[in-house]
């Protein structure tokens, strides 16, 4: 064995006596890293949002998007039933809850799409404020990581249909299930800090 | 890759429902709370509290944070941490 080869093991070994899961820890590190881009965001829109106050905030329909945020916390409790499945050995299971997860996350992004095309109706765009700039770089953000979540979902149900995953082998269900938790988390903060607060 | 054994406090799907239906019941509170005329000093921690109580839940349950290893809490804590002082240094200046 290489010194390389053997100073690698020991590292690869030293992870095992932490008793963490490469996959999972590599996870958890790009999930942090996704904190601090969305915190970047956040605090900007946050900063426009107390010192330069807009009135098209007035235009944000609460109703709408609360029945959206229903639909992306209805997903994350499909897609943690879709683990939980699959730890029973319930292939079928798993399957049927991804499917309905890409239905749900889809139709989110019908809702956004459809408020985003009310609000460019009412002159609220990318370029006509600060408010519009923020409003669609935040969110549209958060849109392209669900959308990125649909593919990253239907890759798994695709897996899934050809016979991967088991009650013992299923860490790629896990991980997915940890990135779209977690943009759910994010949805939740931007609910309250965009609309509610 | 497989995957590591189910935490013994991992919760059941009994248990997965019920955050569930706590998550959807706050949400509706919110919902309804925006419907009332109350002062920004009011709502303002009132949102943030009930928001932040959410997000736990999700990160806790959900993506067992409450069971798995405390080395992913702290992954993602401490980012957490930093942003809400980057935020908290925005709106300040």
């Amino acid at each position: 064995m290489t010194q390389d080869a053997a100073t690698h093991s020991g590292t690869f070994a030293a992870g095992r006596a932490l008793g963490l899961d490469h996959l999972k820890l590599g996870t958890w590190l790009f999930l942090a890293s996704e904190v601090m881009f969305f915190g970047g965001l956040i605090a900007a829109f946050l900063h426009y949002k107390v010192n330069s106050p807009s009135p098209q905030a007035g235009l944000l329909s609460v109703p709408l998007v609360g029945a959206n945020t229903f639909v992306l916390l209805t997903s994350s409790f499909t897609v943690v039933q879709g683990l939980a499945a699959i730890r029973r050995g319930k292939r079928g299971g798993l399957m049927a809850y991804l499917a309905l997860t890409i239905l749900l996350g889809a139709a989110f992004l019908a809702g956004q799409a459809y408020e985003f095309s009310s609000l460019y109706r009412e002159g609220v765009t990318l370029q006509s404020s600060v408010f519009g700039s923020s409003f669609f770089t935040l969110t549209g953000f958060h849109g392209m990581h669900v959308f990125t979540g649909l593919v990253w979902a239907s890759s798994t149900l695709l897996r899934a249909a050809r016979g991967h995953y088991s009650a013992e082998d299923h860490g790629g269900v896990e991980v997915f299930g940890l990135y779209w938790h977690f943009v759910d988390i994010v949805w939740i903060v931007l609910f309250t800090i965009i609309y509610l607060v | 890759m497989t995957a590591e054994p189910r935490p013994a406090s991992s919760p059941r799907r009994s248990g997965y429902l019920l955050i569930y239906g706590i998550l959807a019941a706050l949400t509706a509170a919110e919902i309804w709370i925006a419907t009332l005329s109350l002062a920004a000093a009011v709502r303002t921690p009132v949102f943030l509290t009930l928001s932040f109580f959410k997000a736990s839940l999700v990160a806790a349950f959900f993506m067992h944070l409450k069971s798995d290893s405390r080395y992913y809490l702290l992954i993602f804590l401490l980012p957490v941490a930093v942003v809400v002082v980057f935020g908290l240094v925005m709106l300040i200046r």
